[in-house]
């Protein structure tokens, strides 16, 4: 399993908001992925605020005050370990580049080979998960001049396996997921906030959610600020 | 008699399920903020009827062999999961694995629904208003899907003996799916389906009908060099 949470806000006014809409969000999500959660935080400062740990997400959530926490985008992750340990080195949210933030719900067949070109090509890993060799993968086009819908598209063509994608840098929210789709994602679209999770029932409680377009993305989809 | 209301955001899952298979046949059940929730009126044998007011999660109904349920909202996967009878009808649209492996009854989507809608069907009803995903009808055993909108890739893909009609266009089909003759039982039989499901935008005359070719399921001397 695993489960995914991110918010992105339109409306300013959410923002003193954002942290306690995304741990309640993440709360929500413990039960897709029990081993770890991690939180990332866009606070406006131009830092990206990166909490992980080994655990329940509600008991992370009010460890580090994420509910306290204020910002304009936030991404969380529970984790169901898989194919790796279950440390805070494993733990989402990957951050390969300055600002540049992901999250997968699913597995990758073929991490190991795309590691190893990578590794070639110079790069460090922290990690022997599979997600994270996405997210350098994702990094990687973006230092070379991608934007983010285009790096995510070329992952596609490299990455074999199931994903479910939330990525974000410091001005595009993006969701990917791949043809067959066996990982969920929903999105809620509000003049207010676009918030994705990997189930509705972590969207029910956000402000103004009766009147948001709620809908399932398939392939790519980016939100730009 | 008034409908019992039941408050999901008061009560476990499991009380909601215990107060509603405790109601006598007959009986009618309002679920009041599902938010959500998985797995509300699953595996009941009373003949009551349940609305859920507003969206709901995963597997609403499943194992259903009673009850005829509305739900007022969207839910998400697995809806009337192996369904045995009774009627199921949501007003939205519904996500994944819509009435997989549903064994009898109606399942109406008066919307769209999402990704492999009836997979490994086995003998129930489902009528889609709107458009259903790829791979619809995978692996469908027995029953009848109606697609009131367009079809994505692959429909029918490994099909058995179920039945696909489609009323808008089919963006390909699956293995051993194959394109049928339209039979005045098939166009009296959609006809009924319409009528049931309450939907006037189909013209039952003009629908596409998928079975399979059969060539599938059955080993052939032919392919004996393949093992």
């Amino acid at each position: 399993m695993c489960g995914i949470a991110g918010l992105t806000l339109k409306d300013p006014g959410l923002r003193p908001e954002l942290g306690a809409m995304l741990a309640g969000m993440l709360t929500m999500l413990e039960e897709r992925g029990p081993d770890s959660a991690g939180v990332a935080i866009y606070d406006g400062t131009g830092t990206l605020n990166v909490i992980k740990d080994v655990g329940g997400a509600e008991q992370i959530c009010a460890k580090f005050g994420i509910a306290g926490a204020p910002g304009y985008q936030g991404v969380g992750h529970t984790r169901m370990a898989t194919e790796s340990a279950v440390t805070k080195a494993h733990c989402h949210p990957f951050v390969p580049a300055d600002g540049v933030c992901v999250v997968h719900n699913g597995s990758f067949s073929n991490h190991h080979t795309v590691r190893r070109e990578l590794e070639r090509q110079g790069t460090r890993f922290e990690s022997d998960n599979d997600s994270e060799v996405a997210a350098r993968y994702i990094g990687l086009r973006l230092a070379q001049g991608d934007d983010l819908e285009t790096a995510l598209h070329a992952m596609a063509t490299v990455m074999d396996g199931f994903y479910t994608l939330l990525v974000t840098t410091a001005t595009e929210f993006a969701v990917a997921r791949d043809p067959i789709a066996c990982k969920p994602a929903v999105i809620a679209e509000t003049d207010g906030y676009v918030a994705m999770a990997s189930e509705y029932r972590a969207l029910a409680d956000l402000p103004g959610i009766r009147g948001a377009r709620v809908f399932e993305p398939t392939g790519v989809h980016t939100w730009t600020r | 008699m008034d409908p019992v209301i039941i408050d999901a955001a008061r009560l476990t899952t499991r009380q909601i399920n215990a107060n509603l298979r405790e109601l006598p046949d007959g009986a009618r059940a309002v679920i009041t903020e599902p938010r959500g929730r998985h797995n509300l009126a699953v595996g009941l044998t009373n003949k009551i009827e349940i609305t859920i007011d507003g969206n709901a999660g995963y597997y609403i109904g499943g194992l259903g062999d009673g009850p005829d349920i509305t739900v007022n909202g969207f839910t998400g996967w697995g809806i009337g999961e192996n369904l045995m009878s009774g009627v199921i009808r949501v007003k939205g649209s519904v996500s994944q694995s819509a009435a997989a492996s549903a064994h009898g009854g109606l399942i109406v989507v008066e919307g769209d629904a999402s990704l492999r809608a009836g997979i490994s069907f086995k003998g129930a009803t489902l009528a889609i208003a709107g458009d259903a995903g790829n791979l619809t009808g995978f692996m469908a055993q027995a029953g009848t899907i109606l697609i009131g909108g367009d079809a994505g890739e692959a429909l029918g893909d490994s099909l058995y003996e179920a039945v696909i009609y489609v009323a808008g266009d089919i963006a390909s089909l699956g293995a051993d799916a194959r394109f049928s003759d339209l039979t005045e039982d098939d166009v009296t039989a959609v006809k009924a389906l319409c009528g049931q499901a309450g939907f006037t935008h189909i013209s039952p005359e003009d629908v596409t009908k998928v079975d399979s070719a059969r060539q599938l399921y059955h080993f052939t001397s032919a392919h004996a060099s393949a093992y």
